[in-house]
């Protein structure tokens, strides 16, 4: 069976390895730096298997080399938000790592399709696509799918539907300058404001951008990892089966909307190539207007992270070698 | 939870295929040919074990078999054959579509009721009818079996992922069918930014005439496989109150300026059957086109009238 590689044992990698189990298609990987952290937990996984019913195999070890030839490497390692704190402050904490873990990803599964889980999260994809010389089509960011899936909830939630039938289009940084897509909502087809007055969907697209907030502020000691780890799974499922889905993720842009030097989410064909084709919906000026804000902040980041000396290996979890 | 389905033709079979293995329901099926219900329930059972469902399936030819059923499907009736009468059809499937609505009516009175047997929009009316059932209790299945169509063209013109299309139809079934392609989109994003206008039509115009096409590839019989899947997820929302909107024929009384018509709209389907009609604005030539749908079921409903009459 083909092969998932979760860089990192927290419960963004342990849930995702859960996860994919259930939908039964590939072996898992866990791996994280913390001796018998990720064996224990895939062990844990396994034996529920009898019950649960799936095949795949599932495992767990303290060394990156045994990502070699995955087919899908996913990157949930390294710090997580504290309440108050926004996710671009993980940046000069969370930078170092991805700066070592990228040419070792590039060097043992130089065909894999890989996706950054760590915030922030675009910022740090273009970084893992800039160290790694991979293309931009195979290094994506948990972004766009993840704030869409919270605006689905919430759509069907306020119209008491199937959150089944709900599409939710969140594009743009996956911060508080997400760029909620409303028009692009839809319930079995028929789009959002046809069905919700304007103030009620302004709310649920404020309630949208502060989601992974309140998580964190709930959770206190942990940030949200069910919802993220789901859309992991979403993706190896559409991966592996070269089911070319459209998810918003998050990767390098070249020229969409005339950006680059950035990575945003935007709405992409995601199959066993990764990002096969990248959609450009037409956007208002101000959406335009926010994403180029958006993408100006994420060079600025990546023009401030410059120094080798900036590698701090600071994970509270799950840093990787 | 109990699913009876009445018709255990290639479609009711398909249906209860799929409906088992969703595990959410027992299933009774029941058709007046002796064996033949009984005979594809005990084949199915045989593939339990394999397929892991844990729900209990009987075929019978007795109606007494569906009592206290949440949900009934009605497939029996018979297919139009060349040559044959339209009146003859329609006057052989109101016969059996009135005799299983009064046995529901008797034996199950508080089920939601999907009809499936053609022509829809009217035998659903006989169903009404003979029945005495709340409005949102009778429903009938075209439009999801349309849409899934529709859905499937465009994924394959586009090349991505069937579950990320929606669509939205109106009106009759196939040729009547009203196509809202500004309701129609990949991911989210509208069907007419992915696709130039032609390329539109041709997919709408093969998904019209998609149950032909089935029809000519395979001679004899027609589409089981899509039609079955439809009704499955149709079972499924009220069993589960899943509150889906699917496009159904539903019992308009005013939505979109219809009155006292079974007509393809769409409706949030749940525990109660139909739970609401959703009233979308439409365009002109839109409009117009369910006004010709529903200008071809009133036609139904007159014929449905001399048919009641001759019966009487």
């Amino acid at each position: 069976m083909a092969q998932v590689s979760i860089i990192g044992g927290g419960n963004v990698g342990a849930n995702a390895g859960f996860f994919i189990a259930e939908k039964g298609v590939t072996d898992v990987l866990l791996v994280d730096i913390q001796p018998g952290l990720s064996r224990g937990k895939m062990l844990d996984i396994m034996e529920a298997a009898p019950i649960r019913r799936y095949r795949n195999f599932l495992s767990g070890s303290d060394s990156l080399d045994d990502i070699t030839g995955s087919e899908f490497v996913v990157v949930a390692a390294g710090a997580i938000r504290t309440p108050g704190m926004r996710r671009e402050e993980l940046f000069a904490v969370n930078a170092g790592l991805i700066r070592s873990l990228a040419p070792e990803v590039a060097r043992l599964a130089p065909e894999s399709i890989v996706l950054v889980a760590t915030e922030p999260v675009d910022s740090l994809t273009a970084l893992f696509t800039q160290v790694s010389g991979m293309p931009r089509s195979r290094v994506l960011g948990l972004g766009g799918i993840l704030d869409s899936t919270r605006l689905r909830a919430l759509i069907a939630r306020e119209l008491d539907v199937s959150m089944e039938i709900v599409s939710a289009m969140v594009i743009g940084r996956h911060s508080d300058d997400m760029v909620c897509l409303p028009r692009y909502c839809s319930v079995a087809g028929v789009p959002l404001p046809l069905l919700l007055p304007a103030d009620k969907v302004a709310s649920l697209v404020e309630e949208t951008r502060t989601a992974g907030d309140l998580v964190v502020e709930l959770a206190k000691r942990s940030s949200a990892y069910y919802a993220p780890s789901a859309a992991i799974a979403e993706l190896a499922d559409s991966i592996h089966m070269n089911l070319n889905r459209v998810f918003s993720v998050s990767l390098m842009l070249q020229g969409e909307y005339d950006l680059k030097d950035a990575a945003l989410s935007l709405p992409a064909l995601v199959g066993s190539k990764g990002a096969a084709r990248v959609l450009t919906p037409e956007l208002t000026p101000q959406e335009l207007a926010v994403l180029r804000e958006s993408a100006r902040k994420i060079t600025a980041a990546l023009k401030g992270e410059v120094a080798p000396a900036a590698v701090r290996n600071g994970g509270t979890r799950g840093g990787t070698k | 939870m109990k699913v009876s389905v009445i018709g255990a033709g290639n479609v009711g079979a398909k249906a209860v295929y799929y409906i088992a293995e969703k595990n959410i329901a027992d299933i009774v099926m029941v058709d007046v040919v002796n064996g033949l219900a009984s005979s594809k329930a005990l084949d199915f059972l045989h593939a339990a074990p394999l397929r892991g469902y844990e729900v209990r399936i009987r075929g019978t030819t007795d109606f007494g078999e569906i009592e206290g059923s949440d949900v009934v499907v009605i497939t029996a009736g018979i297919a139009r054959k060349p040559g044959m009468d339209r009146m003859d059809l329609l006057k052989t499937n109101v016969g059996i579509a009135a005799q299983a609505a009064r046995e529901i009516a008797l034996r199950a009175p508080n089920a939601v009721v999907i009809v499936v047997t053609n022509p829809l929009d009217v035998i659903a009316m006989v169903v009404l009818r003979e029945t005495g059932f709340a409005l949102r209790k009778v429903v009938g299945m075209a439009g999801v079996l349309d849409s899934t169509r529709f859905r499937w063209f465009i994924a394959e013109k586009l090349g991505v992922w069937p579950g990320d299309v929606q669509a939205m139809v109106l009106g009759g079934h196939g040729d009547e069918m009203v196509p809202l392609t500004r309701y129609t989109s990949v991911g989210g994003i509208p069907l007419d930014q992915l696709l130039d206008a032609p390329s539109i039509e041709a997919l709408v115009k093969r998904t019209r005439t998609g149950g032909a096409e089935i029809v000519s590839l395979l001679k004899t019989g027609s589409a089981f496989y899509a039609p079955g899947a439809s009704v499955a997820k149709m079972v499924e929302a009220v069993i589960k109150d899943e509150r889906r909107l699917f496009p159904a024929s539903a019992y308009l009384r005013g939505e979109y300026g219809f009155r006292d018509i079974y007509l393809g709209v769409p409706v949030i389907m749940g525990r109660n059957g139909v739970e609401r009609v959703v009233e979308l604005p439409l365009a002109d030539g839109e409009r117009k086109s369910l006004e010709a749908s529903a200008e071809a079921v009133r036609k139904g409903l007159d014929e449905l009238s001399t048919v009641m009459g001759a019966r009487a």
